[in-house]
């Protein structure tokens, strides 16, 4: 397939590629461990917690009988993830067979974890202090806001208020793949860039946090300190202030560009700085892709193709731009119409009809989300018939072959390539086939040994 | 209207309503002490909170004549942090081990003032099945994702026949909602309540052999998450003890009167049902069986 897809894998992939020595050294951080152990398969889950009070090495046969017959693909991806994680160590006996240990460090801090719970390492701010801490529903919005402000800009560049924390580098990087710079007509959003743009926050953020720490390296900052601080971040508590004092050089200067991003907001207070963790930082270990995180919708699609947005926000406007025409935007609404041109523009730009579908479905308003389907069916119907419009001819690799000897070596080779399932067309008249090249190298051989 | 399954979170993400057995008749006669017990189910919920983000765990305490709710992990999580600074415990269970204190000495004077001598030193299962159902009702009907539910009984306390009815309808709601309950019988007899509660609903039973290893006994066989339980290996029923008790002297009996219409059991013969009015005919069994029953009341005397 040709087309690029942005993968928004998860944090623990991202982990889990890290060198044997960080690994080991991130597993000191008890939040590390358990935010790990919340990243596992479930069945993972439960060997950790089995094994959690067990200090001999179990062997592999043991471990199998823990599982249903059913359960046996399920049990050999747990044990690989647990290999690569490195938190089993795998012993092979020539006697005994392979038999399975738990990290030392994994296991130790777990067991403290389990029997005191977690202690973070700064205590949030007490209620009664001075400084007025925003509720929940201000910091949410807050978050979004933010969120959305970096989103525009980096869309468009040029426009929009400035970032105070992001700096202008930063920026490029993450533009990095999802803008084409053409010293022409500007940058041009590339294909995974409009991708991007239809992703759900959650994935949209992670896509912008591996950039950020991959990046990290270049900045000279160590990316395992980087994804410790980011982990435990994720384990404070939404909504409460902790003070920034606590927290080293390194990590003060993350928190700036986090902030960007409206993962945390900082406050000023009359005996040092404060930051507030918000619903994005907290839900950055986990693991499900559709969390909490739902938003309510905004998007109401009517069987005339006529689409009403009940948003304020430039960024929607610009999202549905994208394969939409804007016919006029009221206060809080934006009146747009699918049409063929629109869509057509849209799917030059590399956005499949069912990207489009699922972001519809995803953000249709709730009284609309509760009918089924959703979308009007003649409305996703004809989406996916104008793309298939675009798509008539389809390119297939092949090799041409003619001047057979005989039309018995005619016939074979035409069997031959039919049992390879390579045939795409054959004229016996002329003696003319056309086969794909995937199997060109065994019809070689198979003309090859039938002309000797 | 979009179905109670696709409104569960797709994971393994549980919310896991705990029946705790508080009844003081039963931890004056056991090899642990409550204390001992406590610290293995605290490190246990503690495992439960630890192993997805979402997961949720609702403590209920059941004494000897009330039961109530001390400790929710969706209530606590936000304010948890404070405790600590007074009591210097861990942050999560501060709160759970207050409010138990004081339900102890509220179900104390409970069931001073009760004085029942004769009632068996049962706890009020019932009652804390009911309250369980209640909040997982209010969960389904909350409206958001929601995670997948399961009740767990912490019980050693003998049956108590008296509350018969109000168990199994409990049971039964439990087995309409779907909600499998899993029990842990701890005590010295079995629980046939707990059999059938499991049996009837999906639930594993389980009586572990030694209590100080009660922890690894929690966390292999109790923690299973629903999605899981369809590939691991798991305890299976050994035998049911469906015995039920009589509407009349709520004894526990093997064989017994059925009312044909409404089905209510009674141990001795009645001219009337008790429970639906149906007025019984002279059956030619009656004066055989009669003859068993003062047999059966020789005996037993």
């Amino acid at each position: 397939m040709p087309q690029v897809k942005i993968i928004a894998k998860n944090f623990m992939d991202m982990v889990a590629s890290l060198p044997a020595i960080k690994l080991d050294k991130l597993y000191n951080n008890v939040f590390i461990c358990e935010a790990i152990l919340r990243s596992l398969p479930p069945l993972a889950k439960k060997y950790v917690l089995q094994m959690l009070y067990i200090d001999v090495a179990v062997p592999a046969t043991v471990l199998e009988e823990w599982v249903l017959a059913d359960g046996a693909s399920k049990h050999r991806v747990a044990i690989d993830r647990l290999i690569q994680l490195r938190i089993f160590s795998e012993i092979t006996d020539r006697k005994r067979g392979t038999s399975y240990s738990l990290n030392p460090t994994f296991q130790n801090n777990l067991q403290k974890h389990i029997i005191s719970g977690g202690v973070l390492p700064r205590e949030p701010m007490n209620s009664d202090n001075s400084i007025k801490l925003p509720s929940l529903q201000e910091l949410e919005t807050y978050a979004l806001k933010q969120w959305e402000r970096f989103l525009l800009q980096l869309i468009n560049s040029g426009q929009g208020d400035k970032l105070n924390g992001i700096s202008e580098s930063m920026m490029k990087i993450f533009q990095r793949g999802l803008l084409s710079q053409r010293d022409k007509d500007g940058p041009r959003l590339t294909e995974s860039g409009f991708q991007f743009l239809l992703m759900d926050t959650n994935a949209q953020l992670w896509y912008i946090i591996r950039e950020y720490i991959s990046n990290a390296e270049e900045r000279k900052v160590d990316p395992a300190d980087l994804i410790s601080f980011l982990l435990e971040l994720s384990f404070h508590v939404t909504g409460e202030a902790y003070n920034s004092n606590t927290l080293t050089e390194l990590q003060k200067n993350t928190l700036k560009d986090l902030e960007d991003l409206g993962l945390v907001k900082l406050q000023q207070g009359m005996k040092g700085n404060w930051f507030i963790p918000t619903k994005l930082a907290t839900n950055l270990s986990v693991s499900l892709s559709d969390s909490s995180a739902r938003k309510e919708g905004f998007v109401v699609m009517e069987t005339n193709f006529r689409m009403y947005a009940y948003s304020t926000s430039k960024l929607q406007c610009e999202i549905l731009r994208l394969f939409a025409r804007i016919e006029y935007q009221l206060p809080n609404l934006i009146a747009c119409a699918i049409t063929k041109e629109s869509l057509y523009n849209a799917f030059d730009n590399g956005i499949t009809s069912d990207q489009i579908i699922t972001f519809l479905q995803q953000n249709s308003h709730p009284r609309c989300a509760d009918r089924v389907p959703a979308i009007p069916e003649n409305v996703t119907d004809q989406i996916r018939l104008w793309e298939s419009d675009l798509k008539r001819i389809e390119m297939t690799q092949a090799h041409f072959y003619d001047e057979f000897p005989s039309k018995d070596v005619f016939e074979a080779a035409c069997d031959f390539a039919r049992e390879w399932g390579g045939l795409l067309w054959e004229d016996s008249k002329r003696m003319r086939l056309v086969v794909k090249s995937e199997v060109h190298n065994q019809m070689r051989e198979f003309l090859h040994t039938q002309s000797k | 209207m979009p179905s109670v399954a696709s409104k569960q979170y797709p994971d393994d993400v549980s919310l896991l309503v705990l029946l705790l057995d508080t009844n003081p008749f039963f931890w004056s006669t056991t090899s642990i002490t409550f204390s001992q017990f406590l610290s293995h189910v605290l490190a246990f919920l503690n495992a439960v909170l630890g192993l997805n983000q979402l997961n949720q765990v609702v403590v209920i305490a059941t004494g000897y004549s009330s039961c109530e709710y001390i400790y929710d992990s969706s209530l606590t999580s936000n304010h948890g942090s404070f405790e600590r600074d007074r009591t210097g415990m861990p942050p999560l269970f501060a709160s759970l081990l207050n409010k138990l204190e004081d339900f102890v000495t509220k179900d104390e004077e409970l069931s001073r003032e009760e004085g029942n001598e004769d009632r068996t030193p049962s706890c009020l299962l019932s009652g804390s099945l009911s309250m369980a159902l209640c909040y997982i009702q209010r969960v389904f009907r909350s409206g958001h994702l929601h995670p997948q539910p399961r009740i767990l009984c912490l019980q050693g306390s003998p049956d108590g026949p008296e509350q018969y009815v109000a168990v199994m309808n409990s049971i039964f709601s439990a087995q309409r909602l779907m909600v499998p309950i899993d029990s842990c019988y701890i005590g010295v007899q079995n629980s046939a309540f707990l059999q059938q509660a499991s049996y009837i609903t999906g639930g594993v039973h389980h009586t572990p052999k030694q209590l100080d290893g009660l922890f690894q006994y929690l966390t292999t066989i109790f923690a299973t998450d629903l999605h899981s339980r369809g590939f691991v290996q798991l305890p299976k029923p050994i035998g049911v003890d469906f015995r039920a008790s009589c509407f009349c002297h709520k004894k526990t009996i093997d064989m017994g009167y059925i009312c044909s219409v409404c089905l209510s059991i009674f141990c001795e013969h009645h001219k009337k049902c008790s429970t639906c009015g149906s007025v019984f005919g002279q059956s030619k069994l009656d004066e055989s069986s009669s003859v068993s029953d003062k047999k059966k009341k020789a005996s037993q005397t």
